[in-house]
């Protein structure tokens, strides 16, 4: 018999033929990155294939500084290296030094031809853009059901201006992607959405691909609500991006965008609150000085009694007031507590001030209280709900009344009216 | 229109219309108070539209009987 050898010995021999065989050194390979895993150790490991063949592959970590870009499965590479085997399992791999991506040339050239079309047609032009809708009611979203990007937008909504987020879930890489993201922005333009955002997370051009295409950029200029991009890093520019609306570096600013935020809109109410308060000071300020004068020249007891009437008004006007003015104290407050923050002083001041005019025209409310004038003799006569009534055609036989003194009240039936 | 029925949109629009109104014209006290009355009426409107909790979040499912929306909770 002759010499028997181990299985390791075999597949040692293996190996020092292969790594002496020039055939299989130092080689240039085109192949495509699948079962792309990426080790702690630093090591990726993966299959190289084409058509009719594959390889395990793998790649060490000192190697991976020499290449400029993240390998991902379906890249396509020119892998430099040699064959080894792996002595413990008998397989063999080719082991990657460096590489490079191939096909990218011809993606750029597609992106560039495509984006020189579209803008020499208009459509990247600042006129079309629309702007987007104030407060909308629905925002629609294209993208993944997965992923990053309707996880972030319903995140960041929470403490916007309250909106339903309709999703249209999309195929934003591989095949049929283009065709999805269109039908995505088709169905939601169908359903009346006010504005949409269209979004994917980072990626290779090829991941990014669908988003170059011309039927996305056809839909998106078709599209009748206004769309907002979110789409790759904020370095990666699609041809989307540039036929959109709005472009938005990130899925959450694309939120941010769409919707204002919660608390700016409730200081904008507040701000609108204390100028109405203001202007009817104001006015109410001058009316009482018309009326003191009226009271003084003209016939006092008509005066009396249009004092009486407004005066109810006024009254019921100084609670409502009340509440206004708390409103305003907490606005006030919740400003001095962000002192920090670049709030300007006129701002304030015109609030603290606002304040003490309020509270001086309460006290003013108080001095024409209704009940002054009862003091003096005259009653107040009012519906069942409590509304005076100042005029005979406000009354109907048989209508339930009351009569407020200065002391009291009765509950009276009208038994017949006269007008003149 | 009734202020129920507004938008937001249409609320706060309208209520600033009412600001500029107070602010410019030279008002009698009625009208200056029916301002005001509607002014109360449309900012509470507003901040009820700005607190409403039931926002919807839903997915858009095409079937052979045409769309479905159904409710979409993230993981």
């Amino acid at each position: 018999m002759a010499d028997t050898i181990s299985v390791t010995q075999l597949n040692q021999r293996v190996r020092s033929i292969l790594s002496e065989s020039p055939a299989v050194k130092d080689v240039w390979v085109v192949g495509e990155l699948s079962n792309l895993k990426k080790y702690p150790s630093g090591h990726y490991y993966f299959t190289l294939k084409d058509n009719t063949s594959e390889i395990k592959g793998v790649m060490f970590k000192p190697s991976r500084s020499r290449i400029d870009f993240e390998p991902q499965d379906n890249m396509k590479v020119t892998a430099f290296g040699r064959v080894d085997i792996y002595v413990e399992r008998g397989s063999y791999q080719f082991v990657v030094e460096t590489m490079q991506r191939s096909g990218v040339g011809d993606l750029y050239l597609a992106y560039e031809a495509l984006k020189n079309k579209l803008e020499a047609e208009g459509l990247f032009d600042p006129s079309r853009k629309r702007p987007l809708p104030p407060y909308p009611k629905v925002i629609g979203v294209v993208t993944s059901p997965k992923g990053a990007v309707i996880h972030d937008i319903i995140t960041t909504t929470r403490r916007l201006f309250p909106a339903d987020i309709l999703l249209y879930p999309a195929l934003v890489q591989g095949e049929g992607a283009a065709g999805s993201i269109v039908k995505g922005i088709e169905a939601l333009n169908r359903e009346g959405v006010d504005v949409i955002i269209v979004g994917r997370g980072g990626g290779s051009i090829e991941d990014l691909w669908a988003f170059n295409e011309e039927v996305v950029a056809r839909a998106i200029a078709a599209s009748k609500a206004p769309i907002i991009s979110a789409v790759g890093h904020e370095t990666d520019f699609t041809i989307a991006d540039f036929v959109a609306d709005l472009r938005a570096p990130t899925p959450t600013g694309a939120a941010e965008l769409a919707l204002r935020d919660r608390k700016e809109v409730l200081k904008h109410l507040d701000t609108d609150m204390i100028r109405i308060n203001r202007s009817l000071s104001m006015i109410l300020g001058r009316m009482h000085h018309r009326f003191e004068m009226l009271d003084s020249k003209l016939d006092p007891k008509r005066a009396e009694q249009r004092v009486s009437m407004y005066s109810m008004r006024l009254d019921d006007l100084n609670s409502r007031m009340g509440s206004a003015l708390k409103d305003k104290i907490e606005v006030v407050r919740r400003r001095f507590i962000r002192l920090d923050s670049s709030m300007d002083i006129h701002v304030r001041r015109m609030l603290e001030n606002d304040s003490k005019d309020l509270r001086r025209y309460s006290e003013r409310l108080e001095s024409i209280n209704p009940m002054k004038v009862l003091d003096r003799g005259y009653t107040l006569v009012t519906d069942e709900s409590g509304t005076a009534l100042t005029s005979s055609r406000q009354l109907k036989p048989g209508a339930g009344i009351n009569v407020i003194m200065k002391d009291g009240k009765a509950e009276a039936e009208v038994k017949k009216v006269e007008m003149r | 229109m009734e202020i129920e029925e507004m938008t937001f949109e249409e609320s706060l629009k309208t209520l600033e219309q009412l600001v500029s109104e107070l602010e410019n014209g030279n008002l009698d006290l009625d009208k200056a108070l029916e301002i005001y009355e509607r002014a109360i009426i449309l900012r509470d409107r507003c901040r009820k539209i700005l607190d409403e909790s039931d926002r919807k979040v839903r997915m858009m499912i095409e079937t052979s009987e045409g769309v479905k929306k159904e409710d979409f909770v993230i993981e």
